[in-house]
């Protein structure tokens, strides 16, 4: 019992904590091993561009030829992509939790997005799968390109692999433009709560993800980014992971001023004994943010910055 | 060793082990102000860092540590087996089966979690019972042991498909909860757990004539005039459920009810009536070396305590096989 636990714990440790969002603690061993694989890759081909690889190293063919009209999304910041650049007509399978936009809901759910079901994927007879770039999902793209379906392997964990998603998947669609100005509305949204948080003094703010074991935010991920956006200090902006493990007596020593939870981790926050050693827990600035909305790095960031920039800072944003 | 020198040790080494736990930890503070916080004075967040996080956390992990060697060794004497220990018999399987359905309906809070994994026990505990029963109604120990093992694997089996849909927190959470944990340790748990390890801790030791006679074997046993079937099931389920509130109070926490009454055994103690404290203290100060390493080892993340407590214990383990070969 205990072993076959260690042995699923190490596989988690290296998996997927939000699916589709706030991915791996990364395995420092494969960083450099990776690394190689892509400047082998990259050596190979000296004539493919940077823009139209995805993030296995694979090529991306352009809409242009065969635009794809079937698509299967298989993490919610591309399905969320898909809707918004208007491909949503033609996504015909997604995940459990791709449940934004509403037209979103109505696609047929083919499973989850780590090692995916590869014959329900099939079954909707897709000519392009989307799905997240890790090694987890490698054996699922070559299965899915030797039955002859394009795929396209995106790792989005920070701002601008959203960008650089933005464009990689318009290129394929055919929908380049409508990607553009989707980036770029982002971009602006962004630009503007950065400006009206710049000058403003910055909480600390300890990022709550998870009880059991406590998981934070760290450096590697888009939500940390978007915390520094809307004016507040993550404590756990040294770690490089995006979403690293930590201890309570840890946090306590960081002493945030500010805790950020989704609805179920606050109030089991301000119910837990041990957590009132941290004093923001203490003196009640313990912050609900909607995890629905803030929660994959994709079109809805700038909304997701406006609002933790007034939960931050509410006399300032509206 | 002798007797008294084995006493003594076993109390200073918990005793150095625990003043360790509660100074040393991800925070490094130094001895003057750990002094000042216990006393409540100086730096807030050191005052709630030694008073309300290491100071229950330590006092947890000793009362797991002790709850598991003592359930062990009764076992192992009771059934006659040196692979007996509480989680081989079924009680983790039970208790992480009962936890797993409590995370699964969503009750993933500390209060609530706890309850599911003692009701899986106690579960397990009774079909294993059951079973050792409608096999014939022997005193076989080797039935029970059979039984507990089987519904371990059912139990096992259980886990993963009720985990194959989860989200993948809720796996996360799982499966930290089934390497076990001390990190959520306060004082209401620790006082409900110190009211278990000692009502079935002082039940155990008020059996220990009869365990050991059942160690000599269900002949001798009706000879000395013990229902042995009776006495076998008594020791049973009271080892069983002490092994329980362990595990509800701190996830599943392998190795020590198997190895610590080895470890105590092999200092020369082997009446039950010296052999259950010995393992309770020799517990006791496994369990806190090894969450005072979970805690310090890769700051600031902990290590699954249930994994570092095989890493500790090994090497005592094989020091002792060599001296007894």
């Amino acid at each position: 019992m205990a072993s076959s636990a260690f042995v699923l714990w190490r596989a988690l440790a290296h998996g997927h904590l939000l699916p589709g969002t706030v991915p791996f603690v990364r395995c420092a061993r494969a960083v450099p091993v990776l690394a190689l694989c892509v400047v082998a890759c990259r050596a190979a081909s000296p004539r493919r561009d940077a823009v139209s690889a995805d993030d296995f190293g694979e090529p991306v063919a352009r809409g242009s030829a065969a635009t794809p009209s079937r698509i299967v999304s298989l993490m919610p910041a591309t399905t969320e992509l898909l809707f918004a650049i208007g491909a949503g007509p033609r996504v015909v399978g997604r995940t459990p939790w791709d449940l934004w936009s509403d037209s979103a809901r109505r696609v047929a759910d083919v499973g989850v997005g780590l090692r995916p079901n590869i014959e329900a994927v099939l079954a909707r007879r897709p000519d392009l799968v989307l799905l997240y770039a890790t090694g987890e999902n490698r054996a699922a793209a070559q299965a899915l390109r030797a039955a002859g379906v394009a795929v396209i392997a995106l790792r989005i964990d920070r701002v601008e692999d959203f960008r650089r998603a933005a464009r990689l998947i318009g290129m394929a669609t055919g929908d380049s433009a409508r990607a553009a100005a989707v980036v770029d509305s982002v971009d602006r949204t962004l630009a503007r709560v950065r400006s009206r948080t710049a000058g403003l003094p910055r909480p600390t703010v300890f990022w709550h993800v998870w009880d059991a074991p406590i998981i934070t935010i760290a450096r590697g991920s888009f939500l940390d980014e978007l915390l520094t956006i809307a004016g507040g200090r993550n404590i756990y902006e040294d770690l490089s992971q995006p979403s690293p493990q930590v201890s309570l007596e840890d946090i306590v020593r960081r002493d945030p001023d500010v805790i950020l939870a989704g609805p179920d981790g606050a109030a089991r926050i301000r119910a837990s004994a041990t957590w009132r050693s941290v004093r923001a827990v203490r003196e009640g600035h313990v912050l609900v943010v909607d995890t629905s909305l803030i929660g994959h790095p994709s079109v809805r960031m700038g909304e997701a910055a406006t609002v933790l920039a007034h939960l931050l800072h509410p006399a300032v944003v509206q | 060793m002798k007797r008294p020198i084995f006493w003594v040790l076993a109390v200073a080494m918990l005793a150095v082990l625990m003043i360790l736990g509660v100074s040393w930890g991800t925070v490094p503070l130094t001895p003057r102000a750990v002094l000042a916080a216990l006393a409540g004075h100086g730096d807030r967040n050191a005052i709630e860092i030694v008073r309300a996080l290491r100071l229950p956390r330590v006092a947890l992990a000793a009362l797991v540590g002790a709850g598991l060697g003592v359930s062990g060794a009764a076992l192992q004497g009771s059934l006659r087996n040196a692979l007996a220990e509480p989680y081989l018999l079924g009680v983790s399987g039970g208790a992480a089966v009962g936890a797993v359905i409590g995370v699964a309906l969503g009750f993933s809070s500390a209060i609530a979690l706890p309850l599911f994994a003692f009701a899986g026990a106690a579960a397990a505990i009774a079909t294993a019972i059951l079973i050792a029963r409608a096999a014939g109604g022997r005193a076989d120990p080797r039935v029970l042991l059979m039984a507990g093992v089987i519904i371990g694997a059912f139990a096992n089996a259980a886990i993963m498909v009720v985990l194959s849909g989860a989200p993948a927190n809720t796996m996360r959470s799982a499966l930290w909860w089934m390497m076990g944990s001390a990190a959520a340790a306060d004082w209401p748990q620790v006082a409900w757990l110190a009211g278990y390890t000692v009502l079935a801790g002082g039940a155990l030791l008020w059996f220990s004539r009869d365990i050991d006679i059942l160690a000599l074997g269900e002949e001798s046993a009706t000879a000395l005039g013990v229902d042995a079937e009776r006495a076998g099931r008594r020791v049973f389920l009271v080892s069983s459920l002490l092994a329980a509130a362990t595990v509800a109070a701190a996830g599943l926490v392998g190795f020590v009810g198997l190895v610590v009454p080895h470890l105590v055994r092999a200092a020369g103690i082997r009446r039950h009536r010296a052999l259950l404290p010995g393992a309770a203290l020799a517990g006791a100060s496994l369990v806190v070396l090894a969450d005072l390493v979970a805690r310090v080892a890769h700051p600031p993340a902990e290590l699954p305590l249930g994994a570092v407590t095989a890493l500790v214990g090994v090497p005592f383990f094989l020091v002792q096989l060599r001296r007894l070969s």
